[in-house]
C-alpha cells in the first residue's frame, strides 16, 4: 500500500488516498465507535468514550496536553539556527480600540441605517424596480441594493476615482463633483497630481518608461498583443517559456506555470486540484478569488481565526478527528485531501502569515498547503522572494506557491509555482490553461525584465535597491505612524498599512481631506472589512522619496488631530526617526 | 473671545457630526436626528428628575431642596 510522505507532490497524491494510515485506526476501532455512531448524543457521547477508553478516531485524539511542546519543538527543529526569526512574529499588532468608541460605532451604524430606510420610504430610488411579478421571488438581493444606494451612494465620490497617468509615486486624478448626493457624477475638466499612497505597486515598477517599457514595447513589436490562442494551442511563444522558467528559478522551484489574470489564477486552479471530499481550512480573510475557487471545487471549508495558528490546529484537529460529514453510512470517512490556505501578505490587515509554524502543523497533519503570494512576492523578503524569504523557509515545503505579477511587478497575471510534476499536471487540468487565452506577450516581457533586475541578472544592484527602499519606506511610515498615535494593523514589516479610523464619516472625511492636499489613499468598510473595523488602507511603494512620506505624514497627523483619530493606548517612540540610519532587518 | 468660543463650538460640533456619521447625511436627516436625539435625553432627563430622584427621595428623605423646587415650579 502507498503512503504518503512529506515530500511526495501532489499529483503522486491524487490517486493515493491520503489518510491510509488513519483509515486503518478507525477499521480498528469501527466494533466499539459503532455504538455512539448510531447513536443520537452523538458529540457528547463521543467525548466520553475518548476519555474513557484514551483511543482515537481518524488517527487523532482531540485532547493532547503535549501538542504546543510538540509544535514549538518541531519548530525549532525546523528551523535550526533561525530560531531568532521567530521574533518577527512579535513585531505584529492588532490594537483593540476603547469600548467606548466601538460602542459609539455600533449606535452610529444604527443612525446611519435608520436614516438610510427612512431615506428610502421617503424617497424612492429613481431606479428600475421590479413590477408584476406576483409570486415571484425578489431577483436582486434587498439588503445589497438598499446598502449600496442608501449607505454607500453617499460616500461614493471616495471611490472609482478614474485616472489619468501612469499609477507610479505620483498618480493624477480627474476631477469630478456630485450634484446630486452622490446619484450621478460630472467631470469638471480638471486635474489633481497626488502622492499615490493606493496602489499596489510596490516596489515602483508601474512606470511608462525605463527598459521593462521598452522591453515590452520590443515584445509587442515582435508579438503583438494577443496571441490569440490558449497555451495548449498556438498559444504558448518564447516569451512564456523564458517567464516560466524564471518565474521557477526566482521563487527556488522546480517548475512555474502562468495565467493572463490573478484573480483566475486562484478561482480557475483550485477546482482542478480538489474534489467534494476534500477539506480546506481557510483564514477567515482571505480573499475572493480563494473563496471562489474553494467554493467551485465543492470542497468543505472551514475557517481557522485570522493568523491564529492554535486556532488553525484546533480546526485541522477537529476537522480530521470527525471525518467527513456525509450520511449515516460512511460517517466519519476520513478526507481525501486536507489542504490549508493562506495568504503571504493580507492585503486588508497588513498582516503576514506565520509561515513557520504553518508549515510544521501541515507537517505533522500531512496536509497540503496553498500560499497565495499576491500581495507579498517582491514586497517583503531580503532579496524580495516573499514570506518564504522573509521567514528563511524552505519553498518545497509549501506544495502550491499561488502569486500575481499585478502588484510588485507592475504588469498583470498571475503564476502557480511547484514541484515539475505538479506543474504538468496543472498544464493539462487548470480551466485557466486550457480555456483562457494564454497571457499577452508584452504583459509577459514586463514581468521578464523586472525579474531579471531583481534577480540582479541585469548587472546592476537596482532590484537589491528597490526592494531596499522599500523596506525602508516601510519601516519609516509604519514608525512614524506609531508615533502620531493612529492604530495601525498588521505586522511592521509589511508595506500594506491600515490605519484604523472605525467611522465612515471619518473615512470620508479623511479620503477627502487628503485628496484635497494632493495624496490619493483607500479608504475601506464594510463588506471589504468587518462592519465596526473601517479603515484607510495605505500601500507604500519603492518609488516614494522621503519627502513625499513627510508630507503625507504631516497631513496625516493633522487630519488625525481635527476628526480625533488618535486611538492608540501603546506607548511612543520618544526618538525622532532617522530614515537615513533605519536597521533593516527584513 | 467670543469668536474662539464659536470656533470651539463649531469644532466639538464637527466632532459630534462626526461621531454620529451625519456628517455624510443630507441636511434634513440631520436635523431630524438632531431632534430624535434632543428628545430621547430630554425624556430621559425628565425621567431621572422626577421618577428617579422622587424614589430616592422616597427612601432617604427630601433630595431636592423644598426652596429649590417652589423656585422652578413657580419661575
Ligand atoms: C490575495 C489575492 N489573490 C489574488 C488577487 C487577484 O489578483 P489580480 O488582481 O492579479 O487578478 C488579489 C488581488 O487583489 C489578491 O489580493
Amino acid at each position: 500500500m502507498k503512503t504518503i510522505t512529506d515530500n511526495m507532490s501532489i499529483t503522486e497524491c491524487i490517486n493515493t488516498s491520503n489518510y491510509n494510515e488513519i483509515k486503518n485506526d478507525k477499521s480498528k476501532h469501527t466494533f466499539t465507535a459503532g455504538t455512539y455512531q448510531n447513536g443520537y448524543n452523538y458529540k457528547e457521547y463521543s467525548g466520553n468514550y475518548l476519555r474513557r477508553n484514551g483511543k482515537y478516531l481518524n488517527g487523532h485524539t482531540l485532547t493532547s496536553s503535549s501538542d504546543e511542546e510538540h509544535l514549538n519543538y518541531k519548530l525549532k527543529r525546523l528551523n535550526g539556527t533561525k530560531a531568532l526569526k521567530k521574533e518577527k512574529l512579535v513585531k505584529e499588532s492588532f490594537e483593540k480600540p476603547t469600548l467606548i468608541s466601538t460602542l459609539l460605532t455600533s449606535i452610529s451604524f444604527y443612525i446611519l441605517m435608520f436614516l438610510g430606510y427612512i431615506s428610502q420610504a421617503l424617497f424612492p430610488p429613481k431606479v428600475a424596480t421590479e413590477h408584476n411579478r406576483h409570486g415571484y421571488p425578489h431577483l436582486y438581493d434587498k439588503f445589497a441594493s438598499f446598502y449600496s444606494r442608501y449607505v454607500y451612494r453617499r460616500i461614493r465620490d471616495c471611490w472609482n476615482y478614474p485616472i489619468c497617468s501612469v499609477p507610479g509615486a505620483e498618480v493624477v486624478l480627474k476631477e469630478r463633483i456630485t450634484p446630486d448626493n452622490g446619484w450621478t457624477f460630472e467631470f469638471t475638466g480638471s486635474q489633481r497630481k497626488c502622492i499615490n499612497l493606493g496602489s499596489y505597486n510596490y516596489l515602483g515598477f508601474a512606470e511608462k518608461s525605463g527598459p521593462c517599457a521598452e522591453l515590452a514595447i520590443k515584445t509587442a513589436h515582435t508579438y503583438g498583443l494577443s496571441t490569440g490562442a490558449t497555451r495548449q494551442q498556438y498559444g504558448t511563444c518564447e516569451v512564456h517559456r523564458e517567464l516560466e522558467k524564471l518565474t521557477a528559478e526566482f521563487l527556488g522551484v522546480e517548475d512555474a506555470i502562468t495565467f493572463g489574470m490573478g484573480f483566475a489564477t486562484n478561482s480557475l486552479n483550485i477546482p482542478a486540484l480538489l474534489s467534494p471530499e476534500c477539506l480546506v481550512i481557510s483564514d477567515e480573510r482571505n480573499h475572493a478569488s480563494l473563496i471562489l475557487g474553494i467554493r467551485l471545487s465543492g470542497a468543505t471549508v472551514r475557517v481557522f481565526q485570522h493568523n491564529d495558528v492554535k486556532d488553525l490546529e484546533r480546526v485541522l484537529k477537529t476537522a480530521i478527528y470527525y471525518g467527513q460529514p456525509s450520511e449515516e453510512s460512511n460517517k466519519h470517512k476520513p478526507w481525501r485531501k486536507i489542504c490549508i490556505f493562506v495568504e503571504g501578505i493580507y492585503s486588508m490587515e497588513g498582516s503576514i502569515a506565520h509561515l513557520p509554524q504553518i508549515i510544521a502543523l501541515k507537517k505533522k497533519y500531512k496536509a497540503f498547503l496553498y500560499l497565495d503570494e499576491a500581495h507579498s512576492i517582491g514586497a517583503i523578503g531580503k532579496s524580495g522572494k516573499g514570506v518564504v524569504d522573509y521567514f528563511g523557509c524552505d519553498p518545497k515545503d509549501i506544495d502550491v506557491l499561488m502569486g500575481t505579477f499585478t502588484k510588485s511587478f507592475g504588469s498583470a497575471g498571475g503564476y502557480i509555482a511547484g514541484t515539475k510534476q505538479f506543474i504538468s499536471y496543472l498544464r493539462q487540468k487548470s480551466y485557466a490553461s486550457k480555456h483562457a487565452c494564454a497571457m499577452s506577450p508584452p504583459v509577459a516581457a514586463q514581468i521578464i525584465a523586472v525579474l531579471k533586475i531583481l534577480m540582479g541578472k541585469d548587472g546592476t544592484d537596482l532590484g537589491k535597491n528597490r526592494i531596499n527602499a522599500l523596506a525602508c519606506n516601510t519601516q519609516y511610515f509604519r514608525r512614524r505612524l506609531a508615533q502620531i498615535g493612529v492604530i495601525t494593523y498588521g505586522n511592521q514589516h509589511s508595506p500594506v498599512v491600515p490605519i484604523l479610523v472605525y467611522l465612515y464619516s471619518k473615512i470620508v472625511y479623511s479620503v477627502r481631506t487628503l485628496i484635497e492636499n494632493n495624496i490619493a489613499t483607500v479608504g475601506v468598510g464594510y463588506p471589504a472589512t468587518p462592519l465596526l473595523e473601517a479603515r484607510l488602507r495605505i500601500c507604500l511603494s519603492a518609488a516614494h522619496t522621503k519627502e513625499q512620506l513627510d508630507y503625507a505624514l504631516e497631513i496625516i497627523e493633522k487630519v488625525a488631530n481635527d476628526i480625533g483619530l488618535k486611538y492608540s493606548r501603546l506607548p511612543k517612540d520618544p526618538n525622532p526617526i532617522q530614515y537615513e540610519t533605519l536597521e533593516l532587518n527584513h | 473671545m467670543l469668536q474662539e468660543l464659536l470656533k470651539f463650538i463649531n469644532y466639538w460640533y464637527f466632532r459630534y457630526l462626526l461621531i454620529t456619521e451625519l456628517y455624510m447625511v443630507e441636511k434634513w436627516e440631520r436635523v431630524m436626528i438632531h431632534i430624535v436625539l434632543l428628545i430621547i435625553f430630554t425624556i430621559i432627563g425628565l425621567f431621572n428628575w422626577i421618577v428617579v430622584l422622587g424614589a430616592i427621595g422616597y427612601f432617604v428623605g427630601p433630595v431636592i431642596n423644598d426652596n429649590i423646587k417652589r423656585q422652578v415650579m413657580y419661575s
